[in-house]
């Protein structure tokens, strides 16, 4: 399917220590609905390993996806603490990339532009722009689709590009908001698997939000259970098994039965 | 730009076939007219008959006068087109782009608009005079409301996944208005100069009944309804349908050819 595409080792566009590592400390979220105040996370603390995959699961409105967002610094306003690298996150940065459900791409650029927009206020020589653009085509397998537009792919070749896209300026953090979410299930299996490949040979920190507690178990070094009203973390489970991972593992089956139980407990 | 000939050939073919069946109810309407013409003498006075018709289309592309009347309307409607679309969009984007702009002009631009492009035709003669100036101004008018409202609203509706996205990436004001919120407002641009190119068309050939004669389609048909020259009048109609009908889907062409990355529907 794939021979592993390796990225040339040097000169990464941003200067940086490629991996991060991200503090989350008594963290709270209030949105205000009609002035009313609605907490939608609470005391939230968590440690995110430096190149861990770290999957996040709970119902509708227990506030994962806000989460995201606040890691990402789409929006400022929290109480409590996030930290990369020790550096308050209060906006956005290429240091922390995200990839959304609906795969955002711009439909009026073509994939090979898609993902040269990434590299937009990286001041590069156009030659080294378009070897990472290249490479990161070459890394989602994409290759012969440099020129086509959004709307000449499918689901799963768009979702490709959009991971691509957030890739291509080697962020510490990639941020996952349900990216598998609204694909068919033949080609959600198939990605997890690429997204699993896609992790292990880049290196950086995933936190994946998702619905699908199989997706979470078997992508994830740990899980993240959520409850809702407030969002809450409720456990952390710990999945102990080395990458590439074995789809059938009867442990991998008794973690997701174990974390379904716990979420679908008094409904 | 082998996709830019493949996407034109396709359009000529889509083109080609829906012109053959919007070709049926015109081709009945010039059967039933050619009926209507052949009663009595008063029918054939106000239904002309088609050859009569096409004789005088003859006459009038021999002496020149035809052509002449021609392009001087399709000069006025691309002058003004191009003044009054110009300015639209420019002011529909000063508009979208700047709140101070928006909240100091639009009230007054929205009240402006209520009034009707014959409501000012008495102002405008009284401003510029009623030769050919007025005739401009109309036509720039008419093109640059449609214009203007359409910029704004698509400028103003970019989606927001799509400017959270060029947020992350560190992009300037300036490269999110010139690679998103300008691409991603074309099509509503180009709906405004749709509207734009059919109101200016509209109201070249109206504008000519209301200011000085002078060479015209709309002048031609006045002249044919002063002589009981019903041909005239009639080829009058069939010019200015033919070519408004062409104008737009010129537009319509080159908007399929530039927004091509468009889903289609």
């Amino acid at each position: 399917m794939s021979g592993l595409v390796t990225l040339a080792p040097e000169a990464p566009p941003v200067s940086h220590d490629f991996v991060g590592a991200l503090t989350i400390r008594g963290l709270e979220k209030t949105y205000r609905l009609d002035g009313a105040p609605l907490k939608v996370l609470q005391d939230i603390n968590l440690d995110f390993r430096p190149g861990e995959f770290v999957a996040i699961v709970g119902r509708s409105g227990c506030g994962k996806s806000t989460l995201l967002k606040l890691i990402v610094g789409l929006d400022a306003e929290y109480d409590g603490e996030i930290r990369l690298n020790h550096e308050p996150i209060r906006s956005t940065s290429l240091d922390r990339g995200i990839v959304f459900q609906d795969h955002s791409l711009f439909p009026w650029m073509t994939v090979q532009e898609n993902i040269a927009f990434a590299l937009i206020s990286l001041n590069l020589p156009a030659a080294e722009k378009a070897r990472l653009v290249s490479d990161h085509i070459r890394l989602v397998n994409l290759a012969g689709f440099e020129k086509a537009y959004p709307k000449e792919l499918s689901g799963g070749m768009a979702q490709r590009a959009a991971i691509a896209r957030a890739l291509v300026t080697r962020p510490k953090i990639l941020a996952l908001d349900e990216p598998l979410g609204a694909l068919d299930a033949l080609t959600r299996v198939y990605l997890q698997k690429e997204l699993q490949r896609i992790w292990m040979e880049y290196g950086s920190t995933m936190i994946m939000v998702t619905h699908d507690v199989e997706e979470a178990v078997f992508l994830g070094d740990r899980v993240v259970v959520m409850d809702a009203n407030p969002g809450r973390i409720k456990r952390i489970v710990d999945i102990p098994m080395a990458h590439p991972r074995d789809r059938s593992s009867g442990v991998l089956h008794g973690l997701r039965d174990e974390i379904l139980a716990e979420l679908t407990e008094g409904h | 730009m082998s996709a830019g000939i493949i996407a034109m050939r396709k359009a000529l073919l889509k083109f080609r076939l829906s012109a053959l069946r919007g070709a049926v109810l015109p081709l009945l309407l010039l059967v039933w007219w050619e009926y209507l013409a052949s009663g009595d003498k008063v029918h054939s006075f106000v239904f002309v008959p088609l050859e009569t018709v096409a004789a005088s289309l003859g006459d009038e592309i021999r002496s020149g006068d035809l052509l002449d009347n021609w392009l001087a309307s399709l000069t006025r409607t691309s002058v003004g087109f191009l003044a009054g679309g110009g300015v639209g969009i420019a002011l529909g984007a000063v508009l979208a782009i700047s709140r101070i702009a928006d909240r100091v002009i639009s009230p007054i631009y929205t009240a402006i608009r209520q009034v009707p492009l014959l409501g000012w035709i008495p102002l405008i003669s009284l401003w510029f005079g009623n030769g050919e100036p007025s005739k401009y101004f109309i036509i720039a008018f008419a093109a640059f409301n449609p214009t203007v409202l359409n910029t704004y609203e698509g400028l103003r509706n970019v989606d927001r996944r799509f400017t959270a996205v060029a947020q992350v990436f560190q992009a300037t004001r300036w490269q999110v208005l010139r690679h998103i919120t300008l691409p991603a407002a074309m099509p509503a641009i180009y709906i405004g100069l749709m509207h734009a190119i059919a109101f200016a068309w509209l109201s070249s050939i109206g504008g000519e009944f209301f200011f000085n004669p002078g060479p015209g389609l709309g002048n031609m048909m006045m002249n044919g309804q002063t002589n009981f020259r019903m041909d005239l009048v009639f080829l009058g109609v069939i010019s200015v349908a033919l070519t408004g009908y062409g104008m737009n889907q010129a537009l319509a062409a080159l908007s399929r050819l530039t927004l091509r990355w468009r889903p289609t529907r």
